[in-house]
């Protein structure tokens, strides 16, 4: 993601700390950096939250509108999901529409959130065939400070389980929570000359070798799985990482998003 | 007045003659032109709270290579412009193709801003006893604009750094500082140095740093003036005339600061 | 909503306000790490955060100019930002934005002391009420600011407008809608225009008395920049202190 130089020194600094089993800011290896959560930030959408992890910060807004159903799901309502890696969060970010980069995360973010079939899709439609609510997923980052990717989607979750559908506006009855069943949460973990990190700050992101990003939904299953650079994972290191993936999850559920 | 906190914008003087930097005359006035502490001994003048690095020939610099073309090492040094590093400014003389072999993409060096013409094409060089790439030890990066508070008074600040950390510090006009020594020894260092760089609009700097390295070696340290504001808080309805008397030390202690962090004043 | 029936009765606004008061303002700088400026700036119902980066190398390098910085400024809205979502990307007002912003700001920066750099600000829009645009410019000065780039001074922005033919200082969201005039403006504080448009019906006489009006709003809002900014600092003192 980032084309700035880092320096070797640097590089070394942290490969150093990492033998000796510390990382810069003193966090375990499995430990996540300060989060925190507010949600309906902002009053235009339907529902919406702004994280905070470390120096990470995103805002996510949703927003919902009747549309039309795709042909063929006819009865089903509709997520869309978009990242915006606004150029106002990192020097090397452009303007410009999203490249591989925001669009990947933006897909991992989904898939999250629809393969763990946390909203009841069926429950979105209205007149199946011609109306099902369109639920728009908008995530902007503010601030890259490492593992947009988690941020992101504890944001997308948060602002989901805060949602309303606005029938009122439409004439289709009283507005009502989207119908959330469970809570998909992400995990993400970078691999270090052999070591596993979980939330990667912005250096480790950068001079880390490889990425795995794992989501798993309340019963402990695996919903989304993403690897994301060129170095290979061994099958001992992914199964290694879906373990503690699936334990920090739970524990990061019970604090932050609970429906 | 010594010193002020001022905007861009911020009316300064009816004297032009006095204008210096970070100021702009205009209607016979001067102005400041950046969010800054202005100094009004001698000539006025407004240090910039940031900013970036502009280089200037004759600055001592940390750099990073950033590529290396046929007979140029080019250099980020933390500023708008690269740095240019030309194959025959190197110590020794080496063929375009080992280039590479000496200085690579990441590596750190400390080097001298040699010229830097007026279209801010900037040369730097490695020919000088003072100068090394960088192998081992830390290097951190401050605001560019604070460097001389870092140095101190005549160098008291990094004399004093030196002192108590024991390690080996250089310090790069570009507001990169690199630090050699043991592992705790240079963690200490960087403690304090970023302390310092939270800390440069506060009084009696030096002292509060030295007491700081102190207490983290497990020193003995001066306790004076914390014991003072404690009392006035305890004290706080009832004694009001001492709240006003503390009042006005703080308010000559804030002079002091801006003092200090203009450092060496010409 | 449909057309309120009156926008303004007895001299008050259907938010309370009278026809010469702003919206409240909250103003937070230095919010963001990466970037070398930053500010966040509420006014009323308008959220905007801005970013400054710069000066800096220019990408892509033919837009460089030899004997000064080039200044760039990037208006957005975010697609959650207003009440029927926003497709993401720029669009025609967008741009429109964009352009007289950065001509708004560009005549008080010191472009000619960063020859083949790029000042670039970024405005993104997270919440919209109305007066995007000049709260945009705000934030921007102030971002500027606090990235250290030298400028003439501050620039302050706020919009006049034309109710039940009644003149009002800072338009909300209804009162745009369906008001008569709507006047953003951008100054120095000494008065020097930098960003005027209008559109709606304004005989002379009421121009002449909107444009005092937005004056005497820009000075307002130049105060709470400044204070915004000096606090910034003095917080940290405090901080200090208090350890």
């Amino acid at each position: 993601m980032s084309n700035e130089i880092i320096a070797e020194l640097r590089k070394d600094y942290i490969y150093n700390l990492m033998i000796k089993g510390e990382r810069e800011d003193g966090r375990a290896f499995d430990q996540y950096r300060d989060l925190v959560i507010e949600t309906n930030v902002i009053n235009k959408a339907e529902g919406s939250a702004r994280v905070k992890l470390g120096d990470t910060h995103v805002v996510v807004g949703v927003k919902i509108q009747p549309g039309t159903p795709f042909p063929d799901t006819p009865d089903q309502g509709v997520i869309i999901t978009n990242l915006e890696l606004i150029p106002l969060a990192s020097p090397v970010f452009e303007a410009g529409p999203p490249r591989e980069d925001a669009i990947e995360l933006a897909r991992v973010v989904d898939r999250g959130i629809r393969e763990s079939q946390s909203i009841d899709l069926s429950k979105l439609c209205i007149t199946p065939g011609e109306k099902v609510w369109m639920v728009f997923i908008d995530v902007h980052v503010l601030d890259d400070g490492g593992n947009i990717m988690d941020a992101a989607s504890f944001g997308a979750v948060a602002a989901l389980l805060t949602a309303k559908l606005p029938a009122k506006r439409y004439d289709l009855g009283e507005d009502s929570p989207v119908p959330m069943r469970n809570v998909p949460v992400s995990i993400t973990a970078v691999d270090i000359g052999g070591s596993i990190m979980l939330d990667p700050s912005l250096d480790e992101q950068s001079i880390a070798g490889t990425k795995l990003t794992v989501t798993s939904n309340q019963e402990g299953d695996v919903s989304a799985m993403q690897k994301s650079g060129v170095q290979p994972l061994t099958t001992e290191q992914i199964n290694y990482i879906v373990d503690i993936a699936i334990e920090k999850a739970k524990e990061i559920r019970e604090k932050f998003l609970v429906i | 007045m010594d010193k002020k906190l001022v905007i861009p914008g911020e009316f300064l003087s009816d004297d032009p003659s006095l204008a210096d930097e970070g100021t702009y005359v205009e209607d016979n006035k001067v102005f400041s032109t950046v969010f800054g502490i202005a100094s009004f001994k001698n000539h006025v003048r407004v240090v910039p709270l940031s900013g970036k690095y502009i280089p200037k020939p004759g600055d001592l610099i940390i750099g990073v290579i950033k590529e290396v073309t046929y007979s140029n090492w080019i250099v980020d040094i933390r500023s708008p412009y690269d740095g240019l590093l030309h194959i025959s400014e190197f110590p020794r003389r080496i063929e375009n193709d080992e280039m590479s072999k000496y200085l690579k993409i990441g590596d750190s060096i400390m080097t001298l801003v040699s010229d830097v013409d007026a279209n801010m094409k900037v040369e730097l060089t490695l020919n000088d006893q003072r100068l090394r790439p960088i192998k081992e030890g830390r290097v951190i990066e401050v605001t560019p604009s604070k460097v001389p508070r870092f140095i101190g008074r005549s160098g008291s600040m990094i004399a004093m750094l030196k002192n108590e950390t024991k390690c080996n510090i250089f310090i790069g006009q570009n507001g990169r500082i690199w630090i050699t020594g043991r592992d705790n020894e240079m963690e200490l260092a960087i403690k304090s140095l970023l302390k310092i760089e939270r800390e440069t609009h506060i009084s009696g700097l030096t002292d509060r740093i030295t007491n700081f390295l102190k207490e983290q070696k497990g020193e003995k340290v001066q306790v004076k003036k914390p014991e003072k504001k404690q009392k006035t808080m305890a004290e706080d309805k009832t004694e009001p005339v001492e709240e006003s008397i503390e009042e006005t030390e703080e308010k000559k202690e804030s002079e002091g600061i801006l003092d200090e962090l203009l450092g060496n004043e010409k | 909503m449909s057309k309120p029936e009156k926008l303004i009765e007895s001299g008050i606004r259907l938010d309370g306000r009278r026809p010469d008061e702003l919206r409240p303002i909250k103003i937070e700088v230095g919010v963001l790490n990466r970037a070398d400026g930053s500010c966040y700036f509420e006014f009323g119902g308008n959220k905007v955060i801005a970013a400054v980066y710069g000066p800096r190398e220019v990408h892509p390098r033919h837009q460089q100019k030899s004997n000064s910085a080039v200044v760039r400024y990037r208006y957005n809205m975010a697609s959650f930002s207003v009440e029927d979502r926003k497709r993401p990307g720029p669009d025609r007002r967008s741009i429109e934005v964009s352009k007289v912003s950065r001509e708004a700001l560009e005549p008080v920066i010191f472009q000619e002391y960063f020859p083949r750099s790029a000042i670039d600000i970024f405005v993104e829009v997270l919440q919209a009420d109305a007066g995007t645009r000049t709260a945009g410019i705000n934030a921007a000065s102030i971002a500027l600011a606090d990235a250290g780039i030298p400028m003439k001074s501050l620039i302050s922005a706020c919009a006049v407008g034309k109710i039940d033919d009644t003149l009002v200082l800072d338009l909300n969201k209804d009162e745009d809608n369906y008001g008569q005039a709507d006047m953003p403006v951008a100054m120095t504080p000494d008065g020097r225009i930098t960003l005027i448009q209008m559109d709606g019906n304004l005989k002379r006489d009421e121009f002449k008395e909107a444009l005092e009006m937005a004056k005497t709003g820009c000075m307002a809002i130049h105060e709470m920049q400044k204070a915004a900014l000096m606090e910034k600092y003095s917080a940290q003192i405090e901080g200090e202190n208090n350890e």
